[in-house]
Protein backbone atom coordinates (compact mmCIF):
# COMPACT_ATOMS: atom_id res chain seq x y z
CA UNK A 1 0.00 0.00 0.00
CA UNK A 2 2.53 2.52 1.13
CA UNK A 3 4.83 3.80 -1.55
CA UNK A 4 8.16 2.02 -1.12
CA UNK A 5 10.09 4.81 -2.84
CA UNK A 6 12.51 7.27 -1.27
CA UNK A 7 11.69 10.98 -1.14
CA UNK A 8 12.01 12.74 -4.51
CA UNK A 9 10.71 11.91 -7.97
CA UNK A 10 12.16 8.96 -9.85
CA UNK A 11 13.16 9.36 -13.53
CA UNK A 12 10.03 7.49 -14.76
CA UNK A 13 7.88 9.85 -12.66
CA UNK A 14 9.65 12.86 -14.17
CA UNK A 15 8.98 11.42 -17.63
CA UNK A 16 5.32 10.93 -16.67
CA UNK A 17 5.05 14.63 -15.78
CA UNK A 18 6.86 15.58 -18.99
CA UNK A 19 4.19 13.74 -20.99
CA UNK A 20 1.73 16.45 -19.89
CA UNK A 21 3.72 19.09 -21.84
CA UNK A 22 1.90 20.48 -24.85
CA UNK A 23 3.39 19.73 -28.28
CA UNK A 24 2.24 20.66 -31.76
CA UNK A 25 0.99 17.92 -34.11
CA UNK A 26 -0.03 17.82 -37.74
CA UNK A 27 -2.86 15.28 -37.85
CA UNK A 28 -3.07 12.83 -40.74
CA UNK A 29 -6.58 11.74 -39.76
CA UNK A 30 -9.61 13.45 -38.35
CA UNK A 31 -10.24 13.09 -34.66
CA UNK A 32 -13.22 14.63 -32.89
CA UNK A 33 -12.83 16.77 -29.82
CA UNK A 34 -12.79 14.68 -26.66
CA UNK A 35 -13.89 15.53 -23.13
CA UNK A 36 -11.00 14.19 -21.10
CA UNK A 37 -10.54 14.25 -17.33
CA UNK A 38 -7.88 16.92 -17.65
CA UNK A 39 -9.99 19.12 -19.94
CA UNK A 40 -11.12 19.01 -23.58
CA UNK A 41 -8.81 18.16 -26.50
CA UNK A 42 -9.20 20.12 -29.75
CA UNK A 43 -10.80 18.52 -32.80
CA UNK A 44 -8.03 17.43 -35.19
CA UNK A 45 -8.56 18.18 -38.90
CA UNK A 46 -5.71 17.49 -41.32
CA UNK A 47 -3.64 19.42 -42.19
CA UNK A 48 -4.29 21.96 -39.44
CA UNK A 49 -1.81 22.11 -36.62
CA UNK A 50 -2.97 21.73 -33.03
CA UNK A 51 -1.41 21.64 -29.59
CA UNK A 52 -2.09 18.51 -27.54
CA UNK A 53 -0.40 16.84 -24.55
CA UNK A 54 2.71 14.82 -25.37
CA UNK A 55 1.24 11.49 -24.18
CA UNK A 56 -1.59 11.87 -26.70
CA UNK A 57 0.78 13.01 -29.44
CA UNK A 58 2.95 9.91 -28.86
CA UNK A 59 -0.13 7.67 -29.04
CA UNK A 60 -1.24 9.27 -32.33
CA UNK A 61 2.30 9.09 -33.69
CA UNK A 62 2.65 5.41 -32.85
CA UNK A 63 -0.55 4.71 -34.81
CA UNK A 64 0.63 6.93 -37.69
CA UNK A 65 -2.32 9.22 -37.19
CA UNK A 66 -0.20 12.36 -36.74
CA UNK A 67 3.25 13.88 -37.13
CA UNK A 68 4.87 15.83 -34.31
CA UNK A 69 6.44 19.23 -34.95
CA UNK A 70 9.67 19.39 -32.90
CA UNK A 71 9.81 22.58 -30.80
CA UNK A 72 12.05 25.38 -32.16
CA UNK A 73 14.66 24.95 -29.40
CA UNK A 74 15.12 21.32 -30.50
CA UNK A 75 16.50 22.37 -33.91
CA UNK A 76 20.25 21.96 -34.54
CA UNK A 77 20.87 25.70 -34.96
CA UNK A 78 19.09 26.55 -31.70
CA UNK A 79 20.80 23.76 -29.77
CA UNK A 80 24.23 24.82 -31.10
CA UNK A 81 23.60 28.39 -30.00
CA UNK A 82 22.51 27.27 -26.52
CA UNK A 83 25.49 24.91 -26.30
CA UNK A 84 27.83 27.73 -27.22
CA UNK A 85 26.25 29.93 -24.55
CA UNK A 86 26.59 27.16 -21.96
CA UNK A 87 30.27 26.56 -22.74
CA UNK A 88 31.55 30.05 -23.56
CA UNK A 89 29.38 32.62 -21.80
CA UNK A 90 27.93 30.99 -18.73
CA UNK A 91 30.67 28.75 -17.41
CA UNK A 92 29.24 28.24 -13.92
CA UNK A 93 25.50 28.55 -14.38
CA UNK A 94 22.88 27.01 -16.66
CA UNK A 95 21.58 28.97 -19.62
CA UNK A 96 18.48 30.94 -18.58
CA UNK A 97 15.19 29.01 -18.88
CA UNK A 98 12.14 30.42 -20.69
CA UNK A 99 10.59 33.11 -18.50
CA UNK A 100 7.42 32.29 -16.60
CA UNK A 101 4.49 34.20 -18.13
CA UNK A 102 3.90 37.61 -16.55
CA UNK A 103 1.62 37.58 -13.53
CA UNK A 104 0.51 41.14 -12.89
CA UNK A 105 -1.68 40.50 -9.86
CA UNK A 106 0.34 37.49 -8.68
CA UNK A 107 -2.45 35.04 -9.41
CA UNK A 108 -0.90 33.19 -12.35
CA UNK A 109 0.52 30.05 -10.75
CA UNK A 110 0.87 27.98 -13.92
CA UNK A 111 4.29 26.36 -14.21
CA UNK A 112 5.86 23.48 -16.16
CA UNK A 113 4.63 21.08 -17.48
CA UNK A 114 1.53 23.21 -18.17
CA UNK A 115 3.21 26.09 -19.98
CA UNK A 116 3.45 25.92 -23.78
CA UNK A 117 7.25 25.82 -23.81
CA UNK A 118 7.59 22.98 -26.32
CA UNK A 119 4.96 23.84 -28.92
CA UNK A 120 5.86 24.96 -32.44
CA UNK A 121 5.74 28.63 -31.39
CA UNK A 122 7.84 28.25 -28.22
CA UNK A 123 10.95 30.45 -27.95
CA UNK A 124 14.01 28.96 -29.73
CA UNK A 125 16.64 30.36 -27.41
CA UNK A 126 15.93 28.67 -24.06
CA UNK A 127 15.85 25.10 -22.78
CA UNK A 128 12.55 24.48 -20.95
CA UNK A 129 12.33 22.56 -17.67
CA UNK A 130 11.68 19.19 -19.35
CA UNK A 131 14.14 19.67 -22.24
CA UNK A 132 16.05 16.44 -21.76
CA UNK A 133 13.10 14.09 -21.26
CA UNK A 134 11.04 15.69 -24.00
CA UNK A 135 13.92 15.71 -26.48
CA UNK A 136 14.73 12.07 -25.85
CA UNK A 137 11.11 10.96 -26.09
CA UNK A 138 10.62 12.77 -29.40
CA UNK A 139 13.88 11.41 -30.82
CA UNK A 140 12.83 7.89 -29.85
CA UNK A 141 9.22 8.01 -30.96
CA UNK A 142 9.39 10.37 -33.93
CA UNK A 143 12.91 10.48 -35.42
CA UNK A 144 11.36 10.82 -38.90
CA UNK A 145 9.78 14.14 -37.87
CA UNK A 146 13.26 15.66 -37.47
CA UNK A 147 15.28 16.91 -40.40
CA UNK A 148 18.59 15.89 -38.83
CA UNK A 149 17.88 13.54 -35.93
CA UNK A 150 21.49 12.43 -35.54
CA UNK A 151 22.72 16.00 -35.33
CA UNK A 152 20.06 16.78 -32.71
CA UNK A 153 21.00 13.66 -30.77
CA UNK A 154 24.68 14.64 -30.75
CA UNK A 155 23.96 18.19 -29.58
CA UNK A 156 21.63 16.92 -26.86
CA UNK A 157 24.37 14.61 -25.61
CA UNK A 158 26.91 17.45 -25.56
CA UNK A 159 24.50 19.72 -23.71
CA UNK A 160 23.77 17.03 -21.20
CA UNK A 161 27.46 16.48 -20.50
CA UNK A 162 28.25 20.18 -20.16
CA UNK A 163 25.34 20.68 -17.77
CA UNK A 164 26.07 17.57 -15.70
CA UNK A 165 29.63 18.85 -15.23
CA UNK A 166 28.20 22.15 -13.98
CA UNK A 167 25.89 20.33 -11.59
CA UNK A 168 28.88 18.46 -10.16
CA UNK A 169 31.11 21.54 -10.02
CA UNK A 170 28.30 23.43 -8.28
CA UNK A 171 28.87 21.29 -5.20
CA UNK A 172 31.73 23.67 -4.30
CA UNK A 173 29.30 26.48 -3.53
CA UNK A 174 26.96 24.36 -1.41
CA UNK A 175 26.89 25.18 2.27
CA UNK A 176 24.89 24.21 5.32
CA UNK A 177 22.41 27.05 4.94
CA UNK A 178 21.32 26.04 1.45
CA UNK A 179 19.76 28.89 -0.49
CA UNK A 180 21.68 27.90 -3.61
CA UNK A 181 20.23 29.34 -6.79
CA UNK A 182 19.88 26.81 -9.62
CA UNK A 183 17.88 28.68 -12.26
CA UNK A 184 17.62 26.80 -15.52
CA UNK A 185 18.08 23.33 -14.02
CA UNK A 186 16.01 20.65 -15.76
CA UNK A 187 13.50 18.18 -14.28
CA UNK A 188 15.60 15.10 -15.00
CA UNK A 189 18.69 16.89 -13.70
CA UNK A 190 16.90 17.61 -10.43
CA UNK A 191 15.89 13.95 -10.16
CA UNK A 192 19.47 12.82 -10.75
CA UNK A 193 21.14 15.41 -8.53
CA UNK A 194 18.65 15.47 -5.66
CA UNK A 195 20.09 12.67 -3.55
CA UNK A 196 23.65 13.96 -3.91
CA UNK A 197 23.06 17.71 -3.55
CA UNK A 198 20.49 17.25 -0.79
CA UNK A 199 22.84 14.83 0.95
CA UNK A 200 25.75 17.28 0.88
CA UNK A 201 23.66 20.16 2.26
CA UNK A 202 22.06 17.97 4.93
CA UNK A 203 25.47 16.53 5.86
CA UNK A 204 27.05 19.98 6.20
CA UNK A 205 24.11 21.12 8.29
CA UNK A 206 24.49 18.19 10.69
CA UNK A 207 28.22 18.86 11.05
CA UNK A 208 27.53 22.48 11.91
CA UNK A 209 24.37 21.85 13.94
CA UNK A 210 25.72 22.56 17.42
CA UNK A 211 27.41 25.76 16.30
CA UNK A 212 24.20 26.84 14.60
CA UNK A 213 22.20 25.95 17.69
CA UNK A 214 24.33 28.09 19.98
CA UNK A 215 24.20 30.95 17.51
CA UNK A 216 20.42 30.72 17.34
CA UNK A 217 20.22 30.79 21.15
CA UNK A 218 22.56 33.78 21.14
CA UNK A 219 20.32 35.58 18.65
CA UNK A 220 17.23 34.81 20.71
CA UNK A 221 18.86 36.08 23.94
CA UNK A 222 20.24 39.16 22.24
CA UNK A 223 16.85 39.92 20.73
CA UNK A 224 15.11 39.60 24.09
CA UNK A 225 17.51 42.01 25.75
CA UNK A 226 17.61 44.45 22.87
CA UNK A 227 21.34 43.91 22.41
CA UNK A 228 21.12 41.79 19.27
CA UNK A 229 23.70 43.72 17.34
CA UNK A 230 26.28 43.80 20.11
CA UNK A 231 25.91 40.09 20.73
CA UNK A 232 26.54 39.35 17.05
CA UNK A 233 29.53 41.61 17.05
CA UNK A 234 31.03 39.74 20.01
CA UNK A 235 30.51 36.47 18.23
CA UNK A 236 32.42 37.69 15.21
CA UNK A 237 35.27 38.90 17.37
CA UNK A 238 35.65 35.50 18.93
CA UNK A 239 35.85 33.81 15.54
CA UNK A 240 38.86 35.98 14.64
CA UNK B 1 -0.07 46.23 -16.77
CA UNK B 2 0.91 45.75 -20.41
CA UNK B 3 -0.76 43.77 -23.13
CA UNK B 4 1.15 40.57 -22.21
CA UNK B 5 -0.26 40.66 -18.70
CA UNK B 6 -3.77 41.14 -19.94
CA UNK B 7 -3.41 38.30 -22.41
CA UNK B 8 -1.90 36.05 -19.75
CA UNK B 9 -4.79 36.73 -17.39
CA UNK B 10 -7.41 36.10 -20.05
CA UNK B 11 -5.63 32.87 -21.00
CA UNK B 12 -5.68 31.75 -17.43
CA UNK B 13 -9.35 32.49 -16.89
CA UNK B 14 -10.24 30.60 -20.03
CA UNK B 15 -8.90 27.35 -18.57
CA UNK B 16 -11.72 24.93 -17.65
CA UNK B 17 -11.95 23.64 -14.07
CA UNK B 18 -10.82 20.19 -15.29
CA UNK B 19 -7.47 21.58 -16.47
CA UNK B 20 -6.97 23.63 -13.31
CA UNK B 21 -7.67 20.51 -11.23
CA UNK B 22 -5.13 18.49 -13.20
CA UNK B 23 -2.54 21.19 -12.49
CA UNK B 24 -3.43 21.24 -8.82
CA UNK B 25 -3.39 17.45 -8.49
CA UNK B 26 -0.03 17.19 -10.24
CA UNK B 27 1.42 19.83 -7.95
CA UNK B 28 -0.04 18.15 -4.84
CA UNK B 29 1.45 14.82 -5.91
CA UNK B 30 4.93 16.25 -6.57
CA UNK B 31 4.85 18.17 -3.28
CA UNK B 32 3.86 15.07 -1.33
CA UNK B 33 6.55 12.98 -3.03
CA UNK B 34 9.24 15.56 -2.27
CA UNK B 35 8.38 17.17 1.10
CA UNK B 36 9.73 15.55 4.28
CA UNK B 37 6.42 15.76 6.15
CA UNK B 38 2.72 14.96 5.62
CA UNK B 39 0.87 17.96 4.14
CA UNK B 40 -2.79 19.06 4.42
CA UNK B 41 -5.16 16.88 2.40
CA UNK B 42 -6.85 18.72 -0.52
CA UNK B 43 -10.42 17.56 0.26
CA UNK B 44 -12.40 19.50 -2.33
CA UNK B 45 -9.95 18.74 -5.14
CA UNK B 46 -9.91 15.01 -4.42
CA UNK B 47 -13.69 14.90 -4.29
CA UNK B 48 -14.02 16.58 -7.70
CA UNK B 49 -11.35 14.36 -9.24
CA UNK B 50 -12.79 11.09 -7.87
CA UNK B 51 -16.29 12.01 -9.05
CA UNK B 52 -14.96 12.67 -12.56
CA UNK B 53 -12.96 9.43 -12.58
CA UNK B 54 -16.10 7.53 -11.54
CA UNK B 55 -18.14 9.10 -14.35
CA UNK B 56 -15.42 8.40 -16.89
CA UNK B 57 -15.27 4.73 -15.86
CA UNK B 58 -19.04 4.48 -16.36
CA UNK B 59 -18.70 6.04 -19.79
CA UNK B 60 -16.03 3.52 -20.76
CA UNK B 61 -18.17 0.64 -19.52
CA UNK B 62 -21.17 1.84 -21.53
CA UNK B 63 -19.24 2.30 -24.75
CA UNK B 64 -17.01 -0.78 -24.68
CA UNK B 65 -19.61 -2.80 -26.57
CA UNK B 66 -19.60 -0.29 -29.42
CA UNK B 67 -17.71 -1.77 -32.36
CA UNK B 68 -17.59 1.39 -34.50
CA UNK B 69 -13.84 1.83 -35.15
CA UNK B 70 -13.99 5.60 -34.75
CA UNK B 71 -15.58 5.51 -31.29
CA UNK B 72 -13.24 2.67 -30.52
CA UNK B 73 -10.16 4.78 -30.99
CA UNK B 74 -11.63 7.64 -28.93
CA UNK B 75 -12.21 5.08 -26.22
CA UNK B 76 -8.56 4.05 -26.30
CA UNK B 77 -7.57 7.66 -25.74
CA UNK B 78 -10.09 8.09 -22.94
CA UNK B 79 -8.89 4.93 -21.26
CA UNK B 80 -5.23 5.88 -21.60
CA UNK B 81 -5.93 9.19 -19.91
CA UNK B 82 -8.04 7.49 -17.27
CA UNK B 83 -5.10 5.23 -16.39
CA UNK B 84 -2.83 8.27 -16.12
CA UNK B 85 -5.25 9.94 -13.71
CA UNK B 86 -5.66 6.81 -11.65
CA UNK B 87 -1.88 6.54 -11.40
CA UNK B 88 -1.63 10.16 -10.19
CA UNK B 89 -4.29 9.69 -7.52
CA UNK B 90 -2.92 6.34 -6.38
CA UNK B 91 0.68 7.49 -6.19
CA UNK B 92 -0.38 10.62 -4.31
CA UNK B 93 -2.32 8.57 -1.74
CA UNK B 94 0.43 5.98 -1.39
CA UNK B 95 3.02 8.68 -0.74
CA UNK B 96 0.73 9.95 2.04
CA UNK B 97 0.16 6.47 3.47
CA UNK B 98 3.92 5.96 3.68
CA UNK B 99 4.12 9.09 5.84
CA UNK B 100 1.04 8.23 7.93
CA UNK B 101 2.55 4.81 8.67
CA UNK B 102 5.58 6.56 10.11
CA UNK B 103 3.17 8.39 12.46
CA UNK B 104 1.45 5.18 13.54
CA UNK B 105 4.81 3.58 14.06
CA UNK B 106 5.74 6.56 16.20
CA UNK B 107 2.73 5.97 18.46
CA UNK B 108 3.74 2.37 18.93
CA UNK B 109 7.32 3.41 19.57
CA UNK B 110 6.40 5.98 22.17
CA UNK B 111 4.44 3.37 24.14
CA UNK B 112 7.32 0.96 23.77
CA UNK B 113 9.77 3.65 24.75
CA UNK B 114 7.84 4.55 27.92
CA UNK B 115 8.19 0.96 29.11
CA UNK B 116 11.80 0.80 28.10
CA UNK B 117 12.79 4.05 29.77
CA UNK B 118 11.17 3.15 33.10
CA UNK B 119 13.03 -0.15 32.92
CA UNK B 120 16.32 1.59 32.15
CA UNK B 121 15.67 4.08 34.91
CA UNK B 122 15.08 1.34 37.45
CA UNK B 123 17.97 -0.87 36.44
CA UNK B 124 20.86 1.48 35.76
CA UNK B 125 20.16 5.05 34.67
CA UNK B 126 19.37 6.18 38.24
CA UNK B 127 22.95 5.41 39.20
CA UNK B 128 24.40 7.63 36.44
CA UNK B 129 25.27 11.28 37.06
CA UNK B 130 22.14 13.40 36.32
CA UNK B 131 23.73 14.87 33.20
CA UNK B 132 23.86 11.47 31.50
CA UNK B 133 20.40 10.25 32.48
CA UNK B 134 18.50 11.85 29.61
CA UNK B 135 17.30 9.74 26.70
CA UNK B 136 16.33 12.69 24.50
CA UNK B 137 19.71 14.37 24.41
CA UNK B 138 20.63 16.52 21.40
CA UNK B 139 24.20 17.31 22.45
CA UNK B 140 26.87 17.36 19.77
CA UNK B 141 24.33 17.95 17.03
CA UNK B 142 23.13 14.36 17.23
CA UNK B 143 19.56 13.99 18.39
CA UNK B 144 18.68 10.79 20.23
CA UNK B 145 15.14 11.22 18.92
CA UNK B 146 14.33 10.45 15.30
CA UNK B 147 11.70 12.75 13.74
CA UNK B 148 10.88 13.92 10.21
CA UNK B 149 13.80 16.17 9.35
CA UNK B 150 12.08 19.48 8.60
CA UNK B 151 15.45 21.01 7.83
CA UNK B 152 16.25 18.65 4.96
CA UNK B 153 17.05 20.27 1.63
CA UNK B 154 14.33 20.62 -1.04
CA UNK B 155 14.28 22.01 -4.58
CA UNK B 156 11.80 24.85 -4.90
CA UNK B 157 10.54 27.04 -7.76
CA UNK B 158 9.38 30.55 -6.80
CA UNK B 159 6.01 31.54 -8.31
CA UNK B 160 5.56 34.95 -6.70
CA UNK B 161 8.14 37.59 -5.75
CA UNK B 162 8.72 36.87 -2.07
CA UNK B 163 11.64 39.16 -1.26
CA UNK B 164 14.67 38.48 0.92
CA UNK B 165 14.68 35.32 3.00
CA UNK B 166 17.21 34.40 5.66
CA UNK B 167 18.09 30.99 7.06
CA UNK B 168 17.96 31.17 10.85
CA UNK B 169 21.25 30.36 12.57
CA UNK B 170 23.40 30.85 9.44
CA UNK B 171 24.72 33.72 7.34
CA UNK B 172 22.62 32.63 4.38
CA UNK B 173 20.42 35.37 2.95
CA UNK B 174 18.88 35.21 -0.52
CA UNK B 175 16.19 36.89 -2.57
CA UNK B 176 13.31 34.81 -3.96
CA UNK B 177 11.98 36.16 -7.26
CA UNK B 178 9.33 34.69 -9.54
CA UNK B 179 10.93 32.04 -11.73
CA UNK B 180 13.95 31.36 -9.49
CA UNK B 181 14.88 27.81 -8.50
CA UNK B 182 16.60 27.20 -5.15
CA UNK B 183 17.90 24.35 -3.08
CA UNK B 184 17.01 25.27 0.47
CA UNK B 185 15.85 23.89 3.81
CA UNK B 186 12.23 22.81 3.82
CA UNK B 187 11.57 24.75 7.05
CA UNK B 188 12.60 28.03 5.38
CA UNK B 189 10.14 27.77 2.46
CA UNK B 190 7.43 25.60 4.07
CA UNK B 191 4.91 28.40 4.61
CA UNK B 192 5.56 29.82 1.13
CA UNK B 193 4.84 26.44 -0.45
CA UNK B 194 1.68 25.91 1.64
CA UNK B 195 0.18 29.26 0.52
CA UNK B 196 1.28 28.70 -3.09
CA UNK B 197 3.95 31.40 -3.46
CA UNK B 198 6.42 28.67 -4.36
CA UNK B 199 6.26 25.03 -5.44
CA UNK B 200 8.45 22.02 -4.74
CA UNK B 201 9.98 20.33 -7.77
Amino acid sequence: MALPLPRGLTPPEVAFICEMELVTVIPRQRLDALELLGGPTPALRPPHRNNIPLWLALLLKRQRRANIVPPPWLQPAALSAILEFETKHAKDVFSPPPKLPPSADGSNMTSPPFLPSSTADAPPDALPYHWLELGEMLLNAAPDDFEEPDQVRRLMRDLREVRMAKLRAGVDVLDAGGGVKMNGVGGMEVAEGRAFIGGVIDGLRKIGASREQSRREGEADGGANGYGRTADYDDDEMDV
Amino acid sequence: MDIDDILADIDREALPQESLDLQELTRAWVTERVAPELLPYPDALMERVSARIRRQIELVEEQTGNMDPKTNFSLIIIQTELERFKFLVRSFLRARIAKVLIRVRKQYLSAHHALLSSHYQASFLSQFPPLLQRLDDTAGGVSMVDAPDLDSAVFVRVLKDVGVVSVEGTDTIFEMQRGDVFVVRWRVVRERVLVGDAELI
